[in-house]
């Protein structure tokens, strides 16, 4: 195994760029070597010897360790429906944990953005994937479409890592709303209304199948010629290995379409792919949270939620959400592993495990401080194409990561358990 | 340590020539001599007087971690709600079933069958940290993976140089990256080929684009490789043309390719048909002629990859049949490419008895099974779930025992596939000795764990025992008792403890110097940094390593 110091890895954005450098004097990190701007300003400056762990809080007040896991515990094994949400930002290690404590304790959980998540599950359900490894689109992709996305802002790295837009001859054309970083750099832009992204989408898969189609309807259905939507298809069908990224609603039209429209791009990668290589993919959400369907996945066979209440996993889509148990009171406790919490109401007692500079820390009945991964907490995350890389801590841990207290109040509950 | 006796069962050991009456004694987790004294006492016994005795199950060939298995389960919600599910209870923690049950529930019902080992048999290298990890929540039976490696990029480099030595430093050093126990080539060449969209590779000979090797030269150096490494298990392949009409051809060129070097032929059912793929009427089973070669070349051995009725996913690490298969059956389809090697596609199947094509699949298994003479040579699998869920094996082993639940099953069947096979005319029955050689003895010795499949001092305190029943499902289904590393598992027909399990990895040494080199090499092309490629052993959920070079 390698002597030099191994490399860092970024959990700022989906890149997940794990090829970091981290330089650090005077117990500061200085500099960091080959990231962007996103992540040179969130790793720059971050204190890199050892530290006081911040304390936890219970009821508004601070509290030992032991004193809050057993707060913590006492909440959970008494609800008679818990909730777990959140699991952005842990480790795929947390994760099995906090999957462990759902099944004892009989809890719903579900993980990352439950908005687009479960819409891009459905879609999965019905009619599939078509992807690939973000090393494929590197080395193979000489056409490449971006859906509603603009990695060049939420992703500074992904063209040099990933796409390589601007080298070997690749033609690169940008959907969206309206101009953007990306599409400046793009070969050709479409301005695409959100309201009609999915006319588009049925239309161009009509072309591709060589649907005969009448040009004034194709015109009032998506605002664009039928002869300028030839020639993408064209362009599309001549692609050697095609690429269609997509951001986590598979476009910028309402919500309640998300499901459809990702459905459509799988149905129109799949014709095309009749015809030529094409795959479908996404420039990754932030975290970790593919990390976690996939833990989610394999321990209970459902992602991206599950409730374990019944004994066993269930998941119907509309019934099982967390998030949607939260929003219309079916709870009596919550657990929330990292941050952004919603909003919890007044009565209802709740956990917060995370950052405690997070305001959640402050406002939770119990609150645990875990390390976040990559600065004082190490294990694994999962990038968007499924590809898991190891996050190092940069510093000696100043509290435990998620995973450790999860496994400390599972084995809290299972002390206290008859 | 505890010691554990099981007294005066019907021990059927055929890798000791065993069957007959006889005590078992395990202490410290093996099996060891009956001690000396006659009075000594065990600190427990179990009273086996009237059950079969059998070193526990071992499956060459199955599925049951990595990114397509998760896949399978995500995109399948429809076979795993309602009854589909098992109960969390005591120690044993919760999951759901279906066709690709999930990690837990996997560990649970292989154990709860009598199986203490299970190989994965398709991770690629870039998929092993999560199939690794995914491992540590399968309870209960040993894992371990076989390595992707027929459409490696930097294997096919060594391959076109000519350099064995290179070959053989690729090879190591993939396997001890991902900590793998054996080298696995799906459809050599021919994913890589797919994946350009190029012509289709059809022959061993058909050159791989950009690469300027053929299929025949990529599997004959990694055969090499793998025996001078001294590898436990031989090169384990999937052909070329899986589930083509016609493919028979093929898949004898493919034996007859290794020119005599050890090879396992995975799923070979499914490599076994005769017709072409321009007149499908033509479909027919012909196993005759490929199990004749078989018997006759000792190198080779094989597992079956058994169709079974119903409903089921079809995972595979080969990309083009993926999408075969879909297009065929017009269902969803998961695909999805890996940087430098294979991939898989993922899509529902259902193989139902009235249809003339899966009706010839389910008779060519077992003629596989029937006419191979050898049992050490062939083993039980279905592929699981390709063929059908692992659950399926009592009734695979029903259809071996009995000639009559075979002909029943053959009277519903189309008469035109029945006329396509030569079933019919096939009278062999299995024995029970020959069960458990197909089962456990016969896979762990084609996998060379010596400490496998046997109950013989210093084996595994592995052990499985049944109730000897006439309906031979319900016997092999329900083993009375399990005993995994001295452990009794299953007591008295239930789970009892939820022990993890090992981790298999072959312990193969490599140059220094040749992993900066190739390490270097994969940073090049790679999405990520190639010192995040190789996984520790503290990555390992109760790593084992198996010892590698023994073999001339």
């Amino acid at each position: 195994m390698p002597t030099e110091p191994l490399p860092h890895t970024c959990t700022f954005c989906g890149c997940l760029c794990d090829d970091l450098v981290i330089r650090a004097e005077d117990g500061r990190v200085v500099e960091v070597l080959g990231a962007c701007a996103l992540g040179r300003s969130r790793l720059i400056g971050i204190e890199t010897t050892p530290g006081a762990a911040p304390p936890c809080r219970v009821d508004g007040t601070e509290a030992n360790a032991e004193k809050a896991v057993l707060a913590a515990a006492r909440i959970l094994s008494r609800s008679k429906a818990p909730l777990i949400v959140g699991l952005r930002q842990t480790t795929n290690e947390g994760t099995r944990q906090a999957v462990a404590l759902a099944d004892r304790i009989g809890a719903a959980i579900e993980v990352g953005d439950a908005a687009t998540a479960w819409p891009r599950i459905a879609a999965m359900q019905r009619s599939g994937s078509i992807g690939a490894t973000l090393g494929e689109v590197k080395a193979r992709a000489d056409v490449i479409v971006f859906w509603g996305c603009d990695p060049a802002t939420t992703h500074p790295r992904h063209f040099e890592r990933d796409s390589l837009v601007g080298r070997d001859g690749r033609r690169t054309i940008v959907m969206d709303s309206g101009e953007t970083d990306t599409s400046r750099r793009a070969d050709a832009f479409l301005a695409v209304d959100p309201d009609r992204e999915l006319n588009l989408l049925l239309t161009l898969r009509a072309l591709v199948r060589e649907v005969p189609l009448d040009p004034h309807r194709v015109e009032a259905a998506t605002g664009h010629p039928l002869s300028a939507l030839l020639e993408l298809a064209e362009t599309l069908q001549g692609a050697r290995y095609g690429t269609w990224f997509q951001g986590a609603s598979a476009g910028r039209g309402p919500a309640r379409l998300g499901e459809a429209r990702r459905q459509a791009v799988t149905a129109l990668v799949r014709d095309l792919a009749a015809k030529t290589r094409f795959v479908a993919l996404g420039p990754g959400e932030a975290g970790n949270a593919h990390g976690a369907e996939g833990v989610l996945a394999w321990q209970t066979g459902f992602a991206p939620g599950a409730d374990l209440g019944p004994g066993f996993p269930e998941s119907w889509p509309g019934d099982s959400s967390a998030a949607d148990r939260l929003a219309r009171g079916l709870f009596d406790a919550v657990l929330v592993i990292g941050g952004p919490a919603p909003a919890i109401p007044d009565g209802k007692p709740w956990i917060f495990l995370g950052d405690p500079e997070d305001e959640a820390f402050a406002r939770a009945t119990v609150s645990l401080p875990a390390g976040e991964p990559g600065i004082d907490d190490s294990g694994t995350f999962t990038r968007v194409d499924g590809v898991s890389l190891p996050v190092r801590a940069l510093r000696p841990a100043r509290t435990p990561g998620a995973g450790e207290w999860l496994s400390r109040v599972n084995a809290a509950i299972e002390r206290a358990s008859p | 340590m505890s010691s554990l006796l099981i007294k005066g069962g019907r021990i059927v050991d055929p890798a000791n020539g065993v069957d007959g009456t006889a005590d078992v004694w395990i202490r410290d987790g093996s099996v060891v001599a009956p001690p000396a004294d006659p009075d000594a006492r065990a600190d427990r016994t179990i009273d086996a007087r009237g059950y079969v005795v059998m070193p526990g199950g071992v499956d060459v060939h199955s599925h049951v971690a990595g990114s397509k298995v998760n896949a399978a389960r995500i995109m399948r919600p429809e076979e795993r709600r309602d009854a589909h599910a098992m109960r969390r209870w005591r120690d044993f923690r919760s999951g759901t079933i279906g066709s690709v049950p999930s990690s837990f529930a996997t560990g649970y019902l292989y154990a709860g069958l009598g199986y203490t080992t299970a190989v994965d048999a398709a991770i690629p290298p870039l998929g092993a940290r999560a199939a690794h990890a995914e491992f540590g929540d399968v309870p209960m039976i040993d894992k371990a993976m076989l390595v992707l490696m027929g459409n490696n990029h930097l294997v096919m480099e060594a391959v076109k140089s000519k350099d064995r030595a290179a070959v053989e430093r690729t090879v190591a050093w993939l396997l001890e990256s991902t900590r793998g126990f054996g080298v696995k080539a799906v459809n050599p060449g021919g994913v890589e080929q797919w994946k350009q969209g190029g012509a289709r590779i059809a022959g061993w000979d058909d050159p791989v684009d950009g690469f300027d090797v053929s299929p025949r030269e990529i599997v004959q150096a990694l055969a090499e490789a793998v025996d001078a490494l001294g590898l436990p298990h031989p090169l384990h392949l999937h052909g070329l043309n899986l589930g083509i009409a016609g493919n028979w051809e093929t898949t004898l060129d493919g034996m007859k390719a290794l020119e005599g070097r050890r090879v396992h032929m995975a799923h070979v059912q499914f490599h076994s048909y005769g017709g072409s793929p321009d007149a499908p009427a033509d479909f027919g089973a012909q196993v005759g002629p490929l199990a004749e070669f078989v018997n006759t070349h000792p190198g080779i051995t094989v597992d079956v990859g058994q169709v079974m009725f119903g409903d089921t996913t079809s995972t595979t690490a080969d990309g083009p049949t993926g999408h075969y298969l879909a297009n065929l059956t017009g269902r969803k389809w998961y695909n999805h490419d890996v940087e430098q090697e294979d991939g898989c596609g993922v899509s529902p199947i259902e193989y139902r008895d009235r249809n003339f094509v899966h009706a010839i699949q389910w008779a060519a298994g077992l003629e596989w099974f029937l006419r191979v003479d050898d049992p050490w040579r062939v083993a039980l699998s279905t592929d699981h779930p390709n063929g059908a869920s692992f659950r399926a094996y009592p009734d695979v082993i029903a259809l071996l025992m009995d000639r009559n639940f075979r002909n029943e099953t053959l009277a519903r069947l189309p008469e035109k596939a029945r006329e396509r096979t030569g079933l019919k005319d096939l009278t062999r029955e299995y024995t029970l000795s020959e069960i458990a050689v197909v089962t456990r003895a016969g896979p762990a010795r084609i996998l060379g764990l010596t400490h496998k499949g046997h109950l013989g001092p210093g084996a595994d305190g592995d052990v499985t025992i049944y109730a000897p029943d006439d309906d031979r499902r319900r016997m092999f289904a329900l083993p009375r008792w399990v005993v995994k590393g001295g452990e009794v598992v299953v007591d008295d027909g239930e789970l009892r403890a939820a022990s993890i399990g090992r981790s298999l990895f072959a312990d193969v040494g490599v140059d220094p110097a040749a992993r900066a080199t190739l390490s270097a090499r994969l940073g090049e092309a790679a999405s990520f940094h190639p010192a995040n490629f190789g996984l520790r052993l503290e990555d390992l959920c109760d790593p084992l390593g198996v010892g590698t070079g023994r073999r001339p």
